[in-house]
This record gives C-alpha cells, sequence and structure tokens, in this order.
C-alpha cells in the first residue's frame, strides 16, 4: 500500500514538473508585447512594388546596415491619414508629423558584444533574409514581441522552441546558430570574426 | 487522506526528478548567465552608427596599428591595421581586447597619498616643494615621445635626473652600445631580411618586440615547412611556444646561454666557419658543454648548423654580453638581415634600475611598468591608469588610460626603421585625471605642452622631407602640400616611415671576449625575463593564467 502511494505521489511530482517546465515556465519567462503599430509587410509590398527586403532595409554607403526605415520614409506616402484607423492616426500624429521615430520592437537584436555585418552576409555570402528572418516579411501577420525577463533579449534569439529543437534553420539567433551556419558553408570567422 | 511529511518528500523527489526532464535547469542557466552580464552598472556600448577611426596601440612601446570601432563616442572594438608598415595588421591579444580596459575595475579615479584619498593641489604642493628642495628624478617608459621631450625639459631646468625603464628587446642591444658607440635606441633587428635567427630564450612567437612582426614573417616564410626560408632556432631550456614551434631546438641547462654562446664562437673560430677573427672565448668546448648542457658535438653541429644559411643574427632575452659578442663574430652587426642602425638622431639614457642617491623625489610616468620600484628613499610620485596593489609610492597619480590622451609613437625599440605616429586621444578621460605631462607642466608652466611639441615634430618631418606616408596609400612626405596636413594625416592613423639606413654604417670593436657576468643568473630565459606592458598585477597574472601568454610559473620542467 504504502509503496504504491510513494510511487502515485512520486509520480504526480514528475508530472507537474514536466507541466510547470514545458508549459507554465516558457509563458512565464517571456513577456509578451504588442508593436505599437500594426505594421503588414505584405501589404507595404505590394502597394509600393517592392519585391526585395533591401529596398527599405536597406546598407548604407559604408557598407552598414540601415536596419529599419525611419519615419522619413513613411512621410512619402502617410504624410497624411491614408485611412480611418487607430494606427493610422498614430503613426501620421504622433510620428511622422512630429519626425520622431516609431520604437519599434526588434525580434532579431543581438547582443552588444556582437558584430553582425548584414554586407558581408547578404553580399559576399549571398545568404537570403528568410535564411535568418523566416519569410515574416512575405506575411501581414502582426508578431507578438516575446521579452526575456532575465536576459532582456527578444524570444527570436534563443528560438521559438524552448528546448531549442530548432523547426528552421531560421529558428534560434543564438551563437550555436551562427556556428552551425558558418560550418555548413565552410566558413571560419573565428572569435575576432563576430566579437570585435 | 492525510498527508504526511514522507508524502511531501517523495513529491520532492519526484518533482526534481521531472525537472530535470524539462528545459528549466538549463535555460535557466543560459538567461541567468546573460542577465549577469547586463546588471545596470555594468557598462554596455550603445546601439548607434558604429565609427571607425585610426589610432595606435599604446599598452606597449611598439605601438602597432589599430583600428578602433567608435559608438556614441566610446570605443567598442580594435583590430589591426594591414597598412602599419610594422604590424601590418596584427596585434597581441590585449590590444584587441584594450578597449576595455578604460572600465577596468582597478581604475584609478583619485589621488591617493600614502592610502589616503587626497586630492591634486595637495600633490601639486608636495611635488613643487619637493623641487624646492633637491633634485628630483622622472622615470619613463616609453623614451623618444613628446612627453619624454618634456620631461627631460623639466629634469635639466630642476637639474634632476631623467631615467628610463627598457624593455628586455631594449636592454638586448645595449653592449653594442659600449662597442660601437652607437646607441642602443638607435639600434634594430632587420627581420625582414634575415634568414636564420637564433633565439637565446627571446619569445619571438610570443609577443617579442612588435606583436605580430615576427608571427607574420613566420607564418609566411616558416610554418609548416620541413626546411623553411626563415630559420628559427630555439636555445632555452624550457620548451616554451615558440621552442615548440622552432625549426630547431636545443634544451640547455638554465643559466646556459652564456656558455653556449661562448662554445658556439669558440668552434666558429676554430673551424673558420666565419670570415671575421674576433677574440677567442676563455672557456674551452668541454667547459661550455658542461656549463651548457649540451655535449661538444652538438655544440659543433649547432654551429655549423647556425652558419649554414645566412644572414644569421642571434637575439637575447636579455642585455648578454656574450651573445652580443657571438653576432660580432657572425658578422651580424651592420649588414642587411642583421642588427641595423636605424636611426642618427638617437640618444642614450640612463637607466632607472640604478639606485637612486640624494635624490628628494621620485616621479614616475604611467608608461613605466607596475613592477618597476625604484631603488631610493626619496618621495615617489606615481602615474597610474590602474591601481595595482602594493606599490612604493607615497602617491598615487590616476592617469589617462587607453586612448585617452594625446600622444606620439616614435620608432619600436626593435624595428629597423624609423617610423612616427600620432595616436589621437578618442576618448575623453574621466574627471580627476591626469598625465604627468599635463602635471609637469601646472609645476613649470613654461613646458613647451605635448601637442606643441607633436607639431613641432610634425613640422621637422615636413621640411626633411623624407620618408614616406603609410596609409591605404603610400605618399612620398615630399608629395604632401603643408604641414597641417601631414599632422592631419598622421592624427587619422597615418604612419610616416624613413628611408633606410645603410647597414654598414654599424661597427662594433671587440677586442676581449666579455667577461661572464649573467651566468649566475638562472633561468636567463624567455619566461624569466618576460615582463607583462603596462598594467596592473593582477590583470597580468590573468593574462598570463588564461594561457594568452606563458608566466614562469607554467614553466615546463
Amino acid at each position: 500500500m504504502n509503496a504504491t502511494r510513494n510511487t502515485f505521489v512520486f509520480g504526480l511530482g514528475v508530472a507537474i514538473a514536466l507541466l510547470a517546465g514545458w508549459v507554465i515556465f516558457p509563458r512565464a519567462l517571456y513577456v509578451r508585447q504588442n508593436q505599437l503599430l500594426a505594421f503588414h509587410h505584405k501589404t507595404h509590398a505590394e502597394k509600393s512594388g517592392f519585391t526585395e527586403c533591401g529596398q527599405c532595409h536597406a546598407l548604407r554607403d559604408d557598407g552598414t546596415f540601415g536596419g529599419i526605415p525611419s519615419s522619413d520614409t513613411c512621410t512619402s506616402c502617410h504624410s497624411e491619414r491614408m485611412g480611418a484607423s487607430h494606427d493610422e492616426a498614430v503613426l501620421v500624429d504622433n510620428y511622422v508629423k512630429t519626425g520622431q521615430e516609431v520604437p519599434w520592437l526588434v525580434y532579431a537584436r543581438q547582443p552588444a558584444n556582437v558584430w553582425f555585418s548584414h554586407a558581408i552576409h547578404v553580399q559576399r555570402a549571398g545568404l537570403a533574409c528568410a535564411e535568418c528572418h523566416s519569410t515574416y516579411g512575405q506575411s501581414d501577420e502582426v508578431r507578438i514581441y516575446e521579452q526575456n525577463r532575465l536576459s532582456g533579449y527578444s524570444r527570436d534569439i534563443w528560438g521559438h522552441s524552448i528546448s531549442r529543437i530548432r523547426l528552421g534553420r531560421h529558428d534560434g539567433m543564438k551563437m550555436d546558430d551562427c556556428e552551425d551556419c558558418h560550418r555548413r558553408h565552410h566558413v571560419q570567422a573565428g572569435c575576432l570574426g563576430c566579437h570585435q | 487522506m492525510k498527508i504526511t511529511r514522507r508524502d511531501v518528500l517523495v513529491w520532492g523527489a519526484g518533482a526534481t526528478a521531472g525537472l530535470v526532464f524539462t528545459p528549466v535547469p538549463w535555460k535557466l542557466l543560459s538567461d541567468i548567465s546573460i542577465w549577469t552580464q547586463n546588471w545596470r552598472w555594468i557598462p554596455q556600448p550603445t546601439h548607434r552608427p558604429v565609427d571607425v577611426k585610426g589610432s595606435f596601440c599604446t599598452l606597449c612601446p611598439n605601438g602597432c596599428g589599430i583600428r578602433v570601432r567608435m559608438a556614441a563616442g566610446w570605443p567598442v572594438g580594435v583590430a589591426g591595421v594591414r597598412s602599419h608598415p610594422i604590424s601590418r595588421g596584427a596585434l597581441c591579444p590585449l590590444g584587441f581586447a584594450a578597449h576595455q580596459l578604460i572600465w577596468h575595475p582597478q581604475r584609478l579615479r583619485t589621488v591617493r597619498h600614502r592610502r589616503s584619498t587626497s586630492s591634486w593641489d595637495e600633490a601639486h604642493v608636495a611635488f613643487a616643494k619637493a623641487c624646492t628642495e633637491g633634485p628630483v628624478v622622472i622615470v619613463d617608459g616609453y623614451p623618444g615621445h613628446a612627453a619624454s621631450s618634456l620631461f627631460e625639459a623639466f629634469a635639466e631646468k630642476q637639474r634632476g635626473s631623467y631615467r628610463v625603464v627598457s624593455g628586455p628587446e631594449a636592454q638586448a642591444l645595449t653592449p653594442y652600445e659600449t662597442w660601437s658607440g652607437v646607441p642602443a635606441t638607435a639600434l634594430g633587428y632587420d627581420l625582414e631580411n634575415v634568414r636564420t635567427i637564433v633565439s637565446f630564450g627571446a619569445p619571438l612567437l610570443d609577443g617579442w618586440g612588435t606583436p605580430g612582426q615576427f608571427t607574420r614573417l613566420w607564418a609566411e616564410r616558416a610554418a609548416g615547412a620541413a626546411d623553411p626560408d626563415l630559420r628559427l632556432i630555439q636555445i632555452e631550456p624550457s620548451l616554451s611556444r615558440t621552442a615548440a614551434r622552432a625549426w630547431q631546438r636545443s634544451a640547455i641547462h638554465p643559466g646556459g646561454e652564456t656558455a653556449l654562446a661562448a662554445g658556439i664562437a669558440r668552434v666558429l673560430l676554430e673551424e673558420q666557419l666565419v670570415q671575421a677573427r674576433g677574440p677567442m672565448p676563455p672557456l674551452t668546448l668541454a667547459q661550455s658543454a658542461e656549463q651548457s648542457g649540451l655535449s661538444t658535438d652538438a655544440i659543433r653541429d649547432l654551429a655549423r648548423l647556425i652558419v649554414g644559411r645566412p644572414p644569421v643574427v642571434a637575439i637575447a632575452s636579455d642585455d648578454n654580453p656574450s651573445i652580443a659578442a657571438l653576432n660580432v663574430l657572425l658578422g651580424a652587426v651592420g649588414t642587411r638581415g642583421g642588427i641595423v642602425q636605424k636611426s642618427k638622431h638617437a640618444k642614450s639614457h640612463l637607466p632607472a634600475e640604478s639606485e637612486l642617491d640624494s635624490v628628494r623625489a621620485v616621479l614616475i610616468d604611467s608608461s613605466v611598468p607596475w613592477d618597476f620600484v625604484p631603488q631610493t628613499d626619496a618621495e615617489v610620485f606615481r602615474f597610474a591608469a590602474w591601481d595595482g596593489g602594493s606599490s612604493k609610492a607615497d602617491w598615487l597619480l590616476p592617469a589617462p588610460g587607453f586612448l585617452e590622451e594625446l600622444t606620439d609613437i616614435p620608432t619600436a625599440p626593435t624595428s629597423a626603421i624609423e617610423t612616427y605616429a600620432i595616436a589621437s586621444s578618442l576618448v575623453k578621460a574621466p574627471p580627476g585625471v591626469q598625465s604627468a605631462a599635463q602635471f609637469l607642466g601646472r609645476v613649470d608652466p613654461d613646458l613647451t605642452p605635448v601637442d606643441k611639441i607633436i607639431h613641432t615634430r610634425c613640422e621637422a618631418l615636413f621640411r626633411a622631407r623624407a620618408g614616406t606616408l603609410c596609409a591605404q596609400e603610400t605618399t612620398p612626405v615630399a608629395m604632401i602640400p603643408s604641414v597641417e596636413k601631414l599632422e592631419e594625416q598622421l592624427q587619422s592613423g597615418a604612419v610616416w616611415m624613413g628611408e633606410p639606413q645603410h647597414p654598414g654604417g654599424l661597427r662594433c670593436k671587440l677586442s676581449e671576449w666579455p667577461q661572464a657576468t649573467r651566468s649566475e643568473c638562472p633561468p636567463c630565459n624567455s619566461l624569466g625575463t618576460w615582463r607583462a606592458p603596462v598594467l596592473p598585477p593582477l590583470a597580468s597574472k590573468l593574462y598570463q593564467e588564461s594561457s594568452l601568454r606563458e608566466g614562469p610559473e607554467r614553466r615546463n620542467p
């Protein structure tokens, strides 16, 4: 009787731990935040006629990456409200007209000790943007930004699977993922290649 | 059903066992380690557009060219510069991480007087009083800099003395000064043209001279070849990293370098393997063999091997005169691929290691390594960017750190050709920090400040119209339109390189074989003589123990 009871209690402990570890812990670890504005990549691509990511996310003349386009870029179309949505009003009134930058939450922002050159990876190595950023640029989904409470990094850095079992090449941007890609492409970057 | 204490324990054991099969421990381990890196008091570079500036490393006197990546006015990365004529893109591990030194936890930020907090005013009053009461000695670690001129001028006006602490590479050239009359600071090694190097414990592949220069030569001309174009014969008691990679290695008794040099010289003369007719060493071959730990046959073979592929030069790890005399016999002094005269304007300096008698005060510049302890009872004013712990200093004065001070970079101690560069101040020094030159300038306002000395030196280079300016492109100085343009380019990371001197201008007179003064100094090898750059002892210790550089405690038996 005692053995059965002990097995049951032990199993209950295991089950609760597994439930907590695989279901509750990932939800508790990340803070979920919405982007300030609902930006739809697909809609913008269709209306602007742009087909390449680099047409908005351009490299500067000196080879550095421009990142997210500034509010000035929005001005060319959104100098006045183009619709009746709340987000459109916020964009035009608070950012386009005032010249302030929209505080976008950047999914792929790397830690400060990482030196990553888009020019080397895109232009020299010929990698497609989707290799790291998935097909987000072709969707009209506005993703939730999930921030790790401890590290402060975006969930995209760790990858969406809490177990680090990667669902695709784009899933995860940790050093292991960089090394894995370098290994596949027979690239030896060394420590100082990324940590200058 | 009653829950017992046993149930709680069994449940806890089950939960613990279950947790091992969840990502919780591993994910928390990763995240907590990152969390500790992001505490708010740990300095973080800001995300801003990156600006790249050219400058020079000032951690040692060799002044390797660096590219500094700046974000929001702060350095966030350092890399080598391929266009630098000496370092050619190579840096030592310390140089690569040097931008972090300004955040070092042992950074000195306040004036200290005998372990108590003091002020610059009190330090000025104390030093000015000392100057009126007796002679003052200024100790410099990087002779030839603009600040050195200021130090010399101050010492001369105060009827004091200017002394220099030299590194082992510079000290190894001092015997030639005695025999040739040419100051050791005017000499260098023509490593680009040498084909055989006999290194008596010098850590050539491990940071000797200009870091990276020899490593690059080794990679280009020797690495991986069974019979390389550049032969390195390492004579050393321990299997250092240089010895492990050398073409040939001779393991000798600690302190046996002097005897072995004499033994090799005896074989060279007896078998007429060299053209020079020098004095015969007093040691017999058997005595050399006994003291060095090699057999007589091994010494004979070594001597024949050395002369097999000229030009050949012997490099000592200290000022051992026997090794210098061996170079004279080998004909390596004043010849291409040997020891050459790089400058006609250099002058010799008094060493600071000797006892400083009848001195009222000693001022030590921040370029002097922390382990230098002046042999004196005088009041010591020690400038340093980092607190190195216990020190024989009455006054500890916070100095500018890496990239925080405008300074110039004269020719590296081992270089065979004259160079000149300017390391601009890329970062604003924290409040309460002063260089020794600024300190002396306040004591004596008539002294010419460092920036004006640098400008005067640029004017002299421009007027001479000699040499070339090495940046992305090489431009003869004669093609540069104005001194302002020359100075601007130098401040942006360009290097002036002089014309090579004719090697035949250096002659050494050796009437008798030098006395074996250092045989009682075991072990005279790279590990025993290596000195950390200007860093606090803790950083030096970490540097040694982190396998970046071997220290004596890592010596093999």
